[in-house]
């Protein structure tokens, strides 16, 4: 899943992935996700639905169209303590 | 697994899932008809059998789909949230059934008061829905096309209804208006203004996501919707024109439609998934369906007999409704579903109890099995056309034996998620038990 990349070391790249299959590897992603450190979700689209799950469960993101139709999403958690 | 995250399940299942499983029992019903009456339905699409059939299809199957769609599909693809969706989607749901069946009444002439009923009932319940979706779009930033073809949607929407209400008081003697110039504009707006509009708004974020091909042109989806819209406006003003003029105020909206479809199709031919799935074969079917009315309706202005035929808007409308939307119609249902069950089985899981698989919600042999009884039913009916004396019964149960077996695997889906989720409340209770018992 990773291959480096500036804003984060850490990539899904989804572009191309079938539903739910972007979901379910951003989820287990989170879990493992250290405080402090960053994950980068590439998607063609924006998610949604993620982001309440995001802001619910004490993640915070940031998002950025890219001119390709890409959507990067980096996200975070909220308390890096 | 996913122990940290818990979703929102914001609309609830049930907030949609109303509308797909009753959508199937319209065709069924129009089947039926067709089943009952026989060839003198077939006889033109003014047959009050024929109009009784085409909004069994339109409105009880078509429109009720799309709306419950839209109830899902609005704060995921756009964040716009409808307010109280669960509280939305009950009301306008039976509003939309008892419309949709007050208004085959209606032109089956049941009962005297049927048509101002339904136009009661689907003008609030659809004009209230637009008003609602539009609210909740409000302030949404356009950052894709869809979210722009959404709000495009939602003008054809408000254009078909009132159309319809100025029609249905018309047909109910309370007011006077041209009934054949309105239905023409009438059906510009249903299935262009309002229908393709929606379609297109959707096909941007599903054919990419779940088909696996580019995307659809930027330059495309910046046109089309405001192109689309332009045409359907040309369109109305077909009926004030001379007969040749108003045939090429219609032609862009033929010519729109079929571009979506051909576009459409080169997108999924540059697919990366290796075989089509049931959705896949579904949409190439409904594009397919599309471009062939494109080509009925092209034909139809060079060769003269076949304009004058009555029978060529019923192989128009065929094509149109039951090749083309209620294919795609279909093939999303077919993905859309699975995918909400399990989405709301693993939210509803926590973690500790995992979603079964979404190929195993509902299997790929029966999607298949469904799409050849409903190429059937689509050839039949076409058939049926030109041959009414010895088609047309076995086309309406055709139509209702494909539009069965869709409401059964629906229930079959459903039944699948009643289960599982009554299996996850127990082990979930056990496990709070089990907590419990040791903090003692």
């Amino acid at each position: 899943m990773s291959h480096p990349h500036p804003k984060s070391e850490r990539v899904i790249d989804a572009r191309g992935l079938e539903p739910p299959e972007p979901f379910v590897l951003t989820m287990d992603a989170l879990d493992r996700l250290p405080r402090g450190e960053k994950l980068l979700l590439q998607l063609y689209r924006e998610p949604f639905p993620l982001y309440k799950a995001l802001a619910n469960n004490g993640f915070r993101h940031e998002a950025e169209h890219l001119p390709d139709g890409t959507v990067e999403v980096l996200i975070w958690h909220a308390e890096t303590s | 697994m996913q122990a940290v995250l818990s979703f929102d399940q914001a609309p609830p299942f049930a907030a949609p899932f109303r509308f797909f499983l009753t959508a199937p029992l319209f065709p069924l019903l129009a089947g039926l008809l067709l089943l009952i009456e026989g060839p003198p339905a077939l006889a033109s699409r003014w047959t009050p059998a024929m109009l009784a059939l085409t909004h069994l299809i339109a409105v009880g199957f078509m429109l009720q789909a799309m709306l419950g769609a839209m109830i899902q599909i609005l704060p995921v693809v756009a964040g716009a949230n409808l307010p109280r969706p669960l509280l939305v989607a009950r009301a306008l749901h039976l509003l939309l059934v008892t419309g949709a069946l007050a208004l085959a009444a209606g032109f089956l002439g049941l009962f005297a008061s049927a048509f101002p009923l339904a136009a009661v009932l689907l003008g609030t319940g659809v004009g209230g829905f637009a008003l609602i979706a539009a609210f909740s779009l409000r302030g949404i930033p356009a950052t894709s096309a869809s979210i722009r073809s959404f709000r495009l949607a939602l003008v054809g929407l408000c254009g078909l209804l009132v159309l319809g209400i100025m029609l249905a008081g018309g047909l109910s003697g309370l007011w006077r208006v041209p009934l054949i110039d309105l239905t023409r504009v009438h059906v510009n707006w249903a299935l262009a203004g309002w229908g393709l509009a929606l379609l297109s708004a959707v096909a941007y974020v599903v054919v990419p996501m779940f088909q696996i091909t580019p995307a659809y042109p930027a330059r495309f989806t910046r046109a089309f919707g405001p192109a689309l819209l332009i045409a359907v406006l040309l369109a109305s003003l077909a009926p004030l024109a001379a007969d040749d003029v108003a045939e090429l105020l219609q032609m862009p909206v033929i010519v729109l439609a079929a571009i979506f479809c051909g576009t459409t199709l080169w997108l999924q031919a540059r697919s990366k998934r290796a075989r089509p799935d049931a959705t896949q074969k579904f949409w190439r079917l409904a594009m397919l369906a599309g471009l062939a009315a494109a080509l009925l309706w092209a034909v139809a202005r060079i060769v003269p007999p076949l304009a004058a035929w009555d029978g060529w808007p019923l192989l128009f409308g065929i094509l149109v409704l039951v090749g083309g939307f209620m294919s795609v119609i279909i093939g999303m249902l077919y993905k859309i579903i699975p995918f909400l069950i399990w989405l709301h089985l693993q939210n509803r899981g926590k973690g500790r109890v995992i979603a079964p698989n979404m190929k195993a919600v509902l299997a790929e042999s029966r999607m298949l099995r469904h799409l050849r009884l409903h190429l059937g039913a689509c050839a039949l009916l076409l058939a049926a056309v030109v041959w009414p004396a010895g088609l047309a019964h076995l086309a309406g149960l055709a139509l209702m034996v494909a539009s069965g077996y869709l409401f059964t695997n629906l229930l079959a889906a459903a039944r699948l998620y009643r289960q599982h989720a009554a299996r996850v409340d127990a082990v979930l209770a056990e496990a709070v038990h089990a907590v419990a018992k040791e903090g003692a």
